[in-house]
């Protein structure tokens, strides 16, 4: 079943008299409960297409559905509650509260989440259990991203969004934030989209998905992906 | 290159640059502002003293001065010079006005300065040189006719002169009167040539000399020259140094006071100004930090940088400075113009604006140290290598608190917990929000609460104290003690007899009353109206005060022209006009201190003529005297509440700005994460509010406590007890309040435009 749809979907940037079409007319269909890489090279329009079904971002034309919901002509505050209910974000930089301690960081998504899973539970899936009393900067770039995928899972969303997540980590951390990821598809059933500039992903994906000048130049299902370990990092 | 950098630089940190610019503006401006206005006055008082030979010493006698006894005070050593001088209130024909009709028999001395018309002239015996401010006040010019009028004497002759004199610069008819009326009261010089005219020879042969006053100036002091006056005179004279009299001491007064607003106000706007410096000066070369580690890395060095960054604060400084210098002036003009309150208070020539020599050191000490602000932001950046200053700014890391371990901050709600964390992490930050909004109520308390104070005072005094209708003043000179009760008797009204006397070696009024109407009434220093006993004297406050009197210990003091001393019981220390010491007639005849009436106070208003009347004062005209006094009361209040309204914005905001500028990055992923732009404004308004709890609780006392030290300043001038009424407190709070919440709205507002994408794209 499609849990996520877009249809003639076109993002456009307008500068003045100049105008930068990030997204051209894309149409795509992704299955829930898959884990799906999106490739291409900078400036390609990953990240665009990441915002949009994040609803980080409208598109200028087209329609963008997930889960039989139209987001695409969702006000401000609606987008803020489809994001509070639906998608988890990951970013390359965490983009932790500094102020919060690791448990916090968590459990605030428990102000707006309307099923939110235990704070707990989710600091120990990603094996931080033991570091939940401490601040973001006390831990490694690893841990950061971990407490991230944390904070994510706890909103229990249908999909999990990850831009470049592994791209300010170290390889081996990098290996293991993907294997992480990879269970939550496997395991919890989640939607997994990662964009990344790293081919090498891509053989753990179920879809991988190639963006080019704002088109895709195509979606493909691998019916073998490799685990994390059969992945030659 | 880098002076392209400079001011596209100054453009995007703006809202920052403006705050502070306006911050210097505003404390230069206080700072510059209450110095101009007391050093002004204190320089065109100065003027007119000098241009009118103000005297330094007066002394008095109730049978006169002859010429001898003139040349005797001229000839004592240290004496410049001296005249005989005559000042009477006299009544302004067909009219309920008073002038005080004076003489000076060498104007070199307690003289006047024409303003327009002719020359005065010693010969002339028809001319009159009347006070410019009361021919203004009564449609009166040069060439029109007057008669006087005194007892039965009266004196007619035309206006050949407009004048000012500086014996009159505060010009009074008595001292229960707080500001000059000129529509009123005035005063008239007129040549001793015309005054020996005007006066039938058998009247002078009876009464002696006219001259009851004798002015000189002298550079000796008081008690060098009271000393030296009552060898030569052959008697102890009531002797009053210019200080003791009103165009002085008043004058001074109001220098003093400016003196004390400019040593409080200015301080607080000045301190706020540098924290702000400092703490946006760190900011914005916090985030300059990779900038400034590109320069390096680049080849600048480090002077180059250190030049440049240090330019920021000098400009600001410099532009800062410039606008205040004119906030400044127009502070020190609104205050002190010829147009305004200070203008009916003070009858002076000149209203030209000066500021001391020492506030042009401060400014540019101020510019120097703002400077140096900028100076050592930058270079706790430049610190280390290239490498290290390339490297973005990172904040202190988060430590845990000890109050982090209760239980009820493990309770708290996200919110809570991340703004607490946050105001603990930006120390500064914080602690200058809580400066702004102190310093907001403190303005406020202050500015209002000196309105209260004297709205209250002047209720009690005027309102409750002053029980009639009319005051009549009597001619105690001439007059028996039985006529005056006679007087007093027909007008079914109380009396008073006032008597000048001495304490120690200074000059004090004695007012001895007789209350049986209840019309004149007394106010103790709780602003209680109390009745006088038979037990001992009253002192006021002020003498209470520089004497250390309490209720029970004695005082003795001494007439002038006697050499009675009387040593009294203190009953009690009273709130008062007039700096004296008060008893029933009961009391006063007890101990046997002679004296007869000067005034009675009765509700008739139609009185009768009476040879011995000076004059009448209705008690509305006294009352109306106050509105010019409440006037510039009002201004001041209005300017307080305004300055603390910019105060508390401009502070608040560009602080506000700093905080969601540093927040950025935390707002957008909080807006990533699903939190709605109210949930983040609401969070972010919290904090602020916050602060604002704690700044007006600490506020309200630290407001409480600089009126209190304004009001200790005043002494000297006003018997003032500190009164906050519940709108004070009302209007403080909420207006307070109202500033924090609408900048909180304004800042909260800017969420909407945080760019989810951008914001966490960028490196933490």
């Amino acid at each position: 079943m499609a849990i996520v749809e877009l249809k003639d979907v076109s993002r456009v940037y307008r500068n003045g008299e100049h105008e930068q079409r990030a997204l051209d007319h894309v149409n795509l269909s992704l299955e829930e409960g898959k884990f799906i890489v999106v490739l291409g090279p900078s400036g390609a329009g990953k990240s665009t297409l990441l915002n949009l079904l994040g609803g980080l971002d409208s598109p200028t034309e087209g329609t963008v559905t997930v889960n039989g919901r139209d987001i695409s002509t969702l006000t401000p505050n609606e987008l803020a509650e489809y994001r509070a209910a639906s998608v988890g974000f990951v970013f390359q930089s965490y983009n932790l509260i500094p102020t919060l301690t690791v448990i916090e960081n968590v459990a605030l998504v428990k102000e707006i989440a309307p099923n939110p899973l235990s704070s707990h539970d989710m600091l120990k899936a990603v094996g931080l259990a033991d570091h939940i009393h401490q601040f973001p900067s006390e831990l490694s770039g690893g841990e950061q991203q971990r407490v991230s995928i944390a904070r994510a899972l706890a909103k229990n969303p249908h999909i999990l969004l990850c831009d470049e997540p592994t791209g300010a980590l170290d390889s081996q951390t990098g290996v293991m934030v993907l294997g992480l990821l990879l269970s939550m598809a496997r395991d919890m059933g989640k939607t997994i989209i990662i964009v990344t500039h790293n081919q090498n992903i891509a053989k753990m994906a179920d879809t991988v998905i190639r963006v080019k000048n704002g088109r895709i130049e195509y979606c493909r299902n691998q019916e073998h992906p490799l685990s994390v370990e059969e992945v030659d990092w | 290159m880098l002076l392209k950098k400079l001011f596209r630089t100054l453009w995007q940190y703006k809202a920052q640059f403006i705050s502070m610019i306006i911050m210097v503006a505003l404390g230069v401006g206080v700072f510059l502002g209450f110095n101009v206005e007391w050093y002004s006055l204190e320089v065109n008082t100065k003027e007119i003293y000098d241009a009118t030979g103000f005297a330094d010493y007066r002394v008095y006698s109730d049978k006169g001065f002859s010429e001898t006894e003139l040349e005797a005070v001229k000839a004592i050593q240290g004496v410049e010079d001296a005249t005989r001088f005559l000042s009477l209130n006299v009544s302004v024909k067909d009219d309920t006005d008073t002038l005080a009709l004076t003489v000076s028999e060498n104007m070199n001395v307690s003289g006047i300065l024409l303003m327009a018309g002719e020359e005065y002239d010693e010969t002339d015996t028809e001319g009159f040189w009347l006070s410019d401010s009361y021919a203004a006040a009564n449609g009166i010019g040069l060439g029109d006719s007057m008669t006087l009028t005194y007892q039965t004497i009266s004196v007619s002759g035309t206006v050949k002169g407009l004048v000012k004199s500086s014996e009159y610069l505060i010009c009074l008819p008595d001292s229960n009167q707080m500001m000059p009326d000129y529509s009123s009261y005035g005063f008239v010089y007129i040549s001793p040539a015309m005054l020996d005219q005007a006066i039938p020879s058998l009247y002078r042969k009876l009464m002696g000399s006219l001259y009851h006053q004798i002015n000189v100036k002298s550079d000796l002091d008081k008690a060098a020259f009271v000393e030296q006056a009552d060898k030569a005179l052959g008697s102890t004279r009531l002797i009053l140094s210019k200080a003791e009299t009103v165009s002085w001491a008043e004058a001074q007064g109001e220098v003093n006071e400016g003196k004390t607003m400019a040593s409080i106000l200015p301080v607080l706007f000045l301190a706020i100004a540098i924290l702000t410096m400092v703490t946006t000066m760190h900011r914005i070369t916090a985030s300059e930090k990779t900038q400034i580690g590109t320069f390096k890395a680049l080849g600048f060095k480090d002077r180059r940088i250190l030049v440049h960054y240090s330019a920021y604060a000098l400009i600001i400084g410099l532009i800062g400075t410039a606008l205040g210098i004119g906030v400044g002036y127009w502070l020190g003009w609104y205050i002190m113009n010829p147009y305004g309150a200070m203008a009916t208070y003070i009858d002076m020539p000149s209203w030209s604006l000066h500021a001391p020599r020492f506030t042009w050191y401060v400014l540019a000490g101020i510019n120097v140290f703002l400077t140096l602000i900028g100076f050592l932001s930058v270079r706790r950046m430049l610190a280390g290598t290239a490498a290290d200053a390339l490297r973005p700014y990172t904040p202190k890391r988060m430590r845990h608190l000890r109050f982090e371990e209760t239980k009820r901050f493990k309770a708290l709600g996200f919110g809570t917990k991340w703004n607490l964390r946050d105001c603990v992490r930006h120390k500064a930050r914080s602690l200058m929000t809580l400066f702004g909004i102190v310093g907001c109520m403190v303005l406020l308390v202050g500015g209002m609460g000196m309105k209260d104070t004297m709205d209250s005072f002047l209720d009690v005094f005027y309102g409750q104290a002053i029980n009639y209708a009319t005051r009549v003043n009597h001619d105690s000179e001439n007059a028996s003690l039985e006529e005056g009760k006679a007087l007093a008797e027909r007008l079914k009204g109380d009396w008073a007899a006032s008597r000048a006397i001495q304490i120690g070696d200074k000059g004090y009024a004695l007012e001895i009353y007789s209350v049986t109407h209840d019309k004149v009434r007394f106010v103790d220093t709780d602003m209680r109206i109390v009745p006088l006993t038979d037990e001992g004297a009253y002192v006021c406050a002020r003498i209470a005060r520089d004497f250390g009197l309490t209720p029970g210990d004695t005082l003795t003091f001494s007439p002038y022209d006697s050499d009675e001393h009387y040593t009294v019981p203190v009953a009690g220390v009273l709130d008062s006009m007039t700096e004296g010491i008060f008893m029933t007639e009961a009391y006063a005849a007890r101990i046997g201190v002679s004296y007869t009436v000067s005034c009675v106070f009765t509700d008739e208003t139609d009185i009768p003529e009476d040879a011995h009347i000076l004059n009448r004062q209705s008690k509305q005209s006294i009352m109306d005297s106050f509105d010019t006094f409440m006037d510039l009361m009002n201004k001041m209040v209005l300017l307080l509440v305004l300055a603390a309204v910019v105060l508390g914005i401009v502070v608040l905001y560009n602080l506000g700005v700093m905080s969601y500028t540093e927040r950025y990055r935390e707002m957008a992923t909080l807006k990533v994460v699903g939190f709605k732009d109210s949930k983040i404004g609401r969070l972010l308004i919290s904090q602020n509010l916050w602060l604002t709890v704690i700044g007006i609780l600490i506020g309200l006392p630290a407001g409480v406590g600089v009126l209190q030290y304004l009001l200790t300043a005043l002494a000297s001038e006003y018997e003032l007890k500190l009164t906050l009424g519940a709108p004070t407190y009302l209007v403080s709070v909420l207006l307070t309040f109202g500033v924090s919440l609408i900048v909180g709205l304004m800042v909260a507002r800017k969420n909407r435009r945080i760019d989810m994408v951008a914001a966490l794209k960028t490196e933490e």
